[in-house]
């Protein structure tokens, strides 16, 4: 089957263009952290170098906004969480005729723009503090306590989410039988659902967590004069860019990666112990081996060992020999640039060897013109007929021209060309 | 009457102190977290921008006249109507169901190749590396198609040396940065939608079909998207309204020259200091995303509890 191997080709390709277009743009942000170059790029590449993550590190605005989204993140988890499973317990017990309706008005956040949330967030603890003619610095007006307040909207919206999937799993008759063997409705609550709940709790506090710190568009609304981790990226990121961000991405996805990791060591190690348990229950091994703390787990011992030595051998290699890389990178390209220079001063020579010509050409429709222009050279009037020549000219030229002088109005100034050439290399965007 | 056994029978049920727990949350949620701020957001849009000594005053009254402004602009230019905010957010629709389309068409495969095809450890670690991207930030996300697409950016340094194009294209000021970068953020609320619905098809009904001589691309249109149509319209609905409230990739992301609906609101509330004014544009992109989206769960003959179900 001929058609059928070919099928398959296509769709490995497009899986492969698929996970390109996932993983390209952050490899190659990734690697921009480790360029010595001023501005995030990989070509050309000049030095390998871990310089920008020490700018980061001494960033003071960035991390006052890190602390504050960290104040916040917390904030949202002490709120949604509860929120969150209050919710879901909620809806197993509402009848079937306003569920819907309930399940509308508290699914609906994940789904409203955030702007329009911070927005209304705003409006209304601002309402409320004229309301109480509350002052300047009373909580209506606290950016923290507003963009917890904000945030906490939609989030307890996922941590329900997180609970219903959980619950749908849970016996109520278990609950029942609490009761019935004499247990109080808190003691049931605390002694029978909320462990059974314990894992999405877990999962529920992440997520927000998660939600919370990356959050941009409610935040930057109810945030008012405080910043988090998210506003201070955005007027950086808007106003002139460096490695500096990269170098804060890099490190945001190696903690995730890393925890992610952790996670999953810990995972397992918990399957493990709870089918060994139930292999004692069954009488199939008379006795739990002991284990030590999760610590000292040697798949996670191994994995830190790896992950310092590869943080180590990155630190070493990005900070022996920098300078020295640095400064020949710079002699490569001032040697560049003197030859672009002397290039364009050479095509310039050509150019003022043969003006007559082009303009002839240029303007031949309007031989009367271009006799008068000869002789108005100097003139900067808009009414001075050689500015026409010079707009024709001038197009003319430019096809002549190098690349590298595109959308320069004034060849002729070789101070000016040099400027460029350099500037150009110093600044390219 | 009815209200107060209902009441009775759900403190029986849950004990007094859960009880009290379970309606003080969700009441606060529900009401100080939702649907108050969204009365009081359509409440200051309907009221004239006033300094602060003057609200409450007489001159504060209801008016439209935020809403009329985003139709005919100014007092002074009434008669022809604001083309500058209304083509902003014609476009932002436009382009977001632009991004929901390419979402859809890059998506769909990738889910159904995840859950029917591919097999074993390596669907489980694509499944989890599709989840990579979407630890890192938002914002830094931008920032990575803004170095992706730059001038002196990956692609164009490649186009370049493969002698395509002998000048840079500038991606940002086409928008094409920023039409990939969106699409790039909500891949992931495209696909797990589509993979849960996909992955509960029986994959007997698509043996069957093949035995029977449908072609692949019937198979697909016959059998796997009506059966996984709420998926798809879960998927579709989300990156819509996210797209069309994106605000942080078109701030980074979009160019110069072109603005996004959301970025006009956020202007009204940072520099044009009117409030109000913003209030209503809010509005006005809430009301009709979710307008647009249920005619197109009618046009498509969805109904809402498919999705939520």
């Amino acid at each position: 089957m001929k058609s059928d191997y070919l099928m398959r080709i296509a769709v490995l390709l497009f899986v492969a263009a698929f996970f390109t277009y996932l993983f390209g743009p952050l490899v190659t942000m990734g690697l921009t952290a480790f360029n010595s170059s001023e501005f995030p790029r990989v070509t050309p590449w000049d030095c390998f170098s871990v310089e920008w993550f020490n700018v980061l590190a001494h960033d003071n605005e960035l991390m006052h906004g890190v602390r504050n989204s960290l104040i916040i993140g917390i904030g949202v988890i002490a709120l949604s969480v509860p929120t969150g499973l209050a919710g879901a317990l909620m809806l197993t017990q509402i009848g079937p005729r306003i569920r819907p309706w309930y399940y509308t008005i508290v699914i609906a956040p994940i789904l409203i723009p955030g702007v329009v949330l911070g927005i209304s967030t705003l409006v209304f603890w601002d309402s409320l503090g004229r309301l109480f003619q509350a002052g300047e610095n009373s909580i209506f007006y606290n950016g923290l306590f507003l963009t917890i307040v904000g945030q906490s909207a939609f989030i307890s919206s996922y941590s329900m989410l997180v609970f219903i999937s959980r619950l749908q799993r849970f016996d109520p008759a278990l609950e029942e039988a609490a009761l019935d063997l004499g247990a109080t409705h808190v003691q049931a609550f605390r002694k029978v659902l909320l462990p059974f709940l314990k894992p999405a709790i877990g999962s529920a506090a992440v997520l927000g967590f998660l939600a919370s710190f990356e959050n941009y568009n409610t935040t930057v609304f109810t945030v008012l004069t405080e910043s988090t981790l998210t506003t201070v990226l955005a007027s950086k990121v808007r106003y002139g860019i460096n490695p500096s961000i990269s170098a804060l991405a890099v490190a945001i996805v190696a903690l995730t990666l890393i925890g992610a990791v952790v996670f999953e060591i810990a995972k397992r190690r918990e399957q493990a112990e709870s089918i060994e348990a139930s292999r004692v229950a069954r009488g199939e091994i008379a006795q739990r081996a002991k284990r030590r703390g999760i610590w000292a787990d040697p798949v996670l011992l191994m994995f830190i060992a790896i992950c310092v030595a590869a943080a180590g051998g990155i630190y070493l290699r990005g900070t022996t020999g920098v300078t020295e890389c640095k400064a020949n990178v710079l002699k490569a390209r001032r040697a560049a640039t003197q030859r672009k220079i002397k290039e364009l001063r050479a095509r310039r020579m050509f150019q003022q060897a043969a003006p007559s010509e082009q303009t002839g050409t240029a303007a031949g429709s309007k031989p009367q013109q271009k006799i008068e222009a000869e002789g108005t050279k100097g003139y900067r009037n808009v009414f001075a007929p050689q500015n026409l020549e010079e707009q024709a000219s001038g197009k003319k030229k430019k096809k002549i021209e190098a690349p590298g002088t595109k959308g320069y109005s004034n060849v002729f100034a070789p101070r000016n060309l040099e400027k460029q050439a350099i500037g150009k290399d110093k600044a390219k965007e | 009457m009815k209200l107060t056994a209902y009441f009775r029978e759900f403190f029986l049920r849950n004990g007094l102190t859960l009880g009290v727990f379970l309606l003080t949350a969700v009441a606060f949620w529900m009401l100080v977290l939702i649907l108050l701020p969204q009365v009081f957001m359509v409440d200051f849009s309907l009221r004239h921008n006033l300094p602060p000594a003057a609200v409450g005053g007489p001159q504060d009254v209801y008016t439209l006249e935020h809403f009329k402004f985003m139709l005919y602009g100014s007092e002074q230019a009434r008669g022809s109507y604001n083309t500058v905010d209304l083509s902003v957010f014609f476009r932002t629709l436009l382009a977001a169901v632009f991004v929901t389309i390419f979402d859809f068409a890059l998506c769909y495969p990738i889910a159904f190749f995840l859950a029917k095809v591919a097999k074993g450890g390596w669907a489980r670690l694509m499944v989890l590396s599709l989840l990579v991207p979407f630890w890192v930030n938002e914002l830094l996300r931008a920032f990575a198609f803004r170095i992706v697409f730059g001038n002196t950016g990956v692609i164009n340094a490649v186009l370049i040396w493969a002698g395509i194009i002998d000048q840079p294209i500038d991606f940002i000021r086409e928008n094409i940065a920023l039409y990939a970068g969106l699409s790039y953020a909500f891949i992931l609320l495209m696909i797990f939608p589509i993979f849960n619905a996909v992955e509960s098809l029986d994959s007997n009904q698509i043996e069957a079909a093949r035995d029977l001589g449908s072609p692949w691309w019937r198979i697909h249109w016959r059998v796997v998207m009506p059966f996984a149509k709420p998926g798809i319209t879960s998927g579709c609905t989300m990156v819509f309204m996210l797209s069309a409230g994106a605000l942080a990739s078109p701030q980074i992301l979009g160019g110069p020259s072109s603005l996004w609906f959301t970025q006009i609101i956020y202007q009204w509330f940072q520099t044009g200091n009117n409030w109000h004014r913003g209030s209503a544009y809010a509005i006005v992109l809430l009301a009709s995303t979710i307008i647009f989206v249920l005619i197109m769960m009618k046009v498509f003959k969805v109904k809402l509890g498919e999705i939520a179900g």
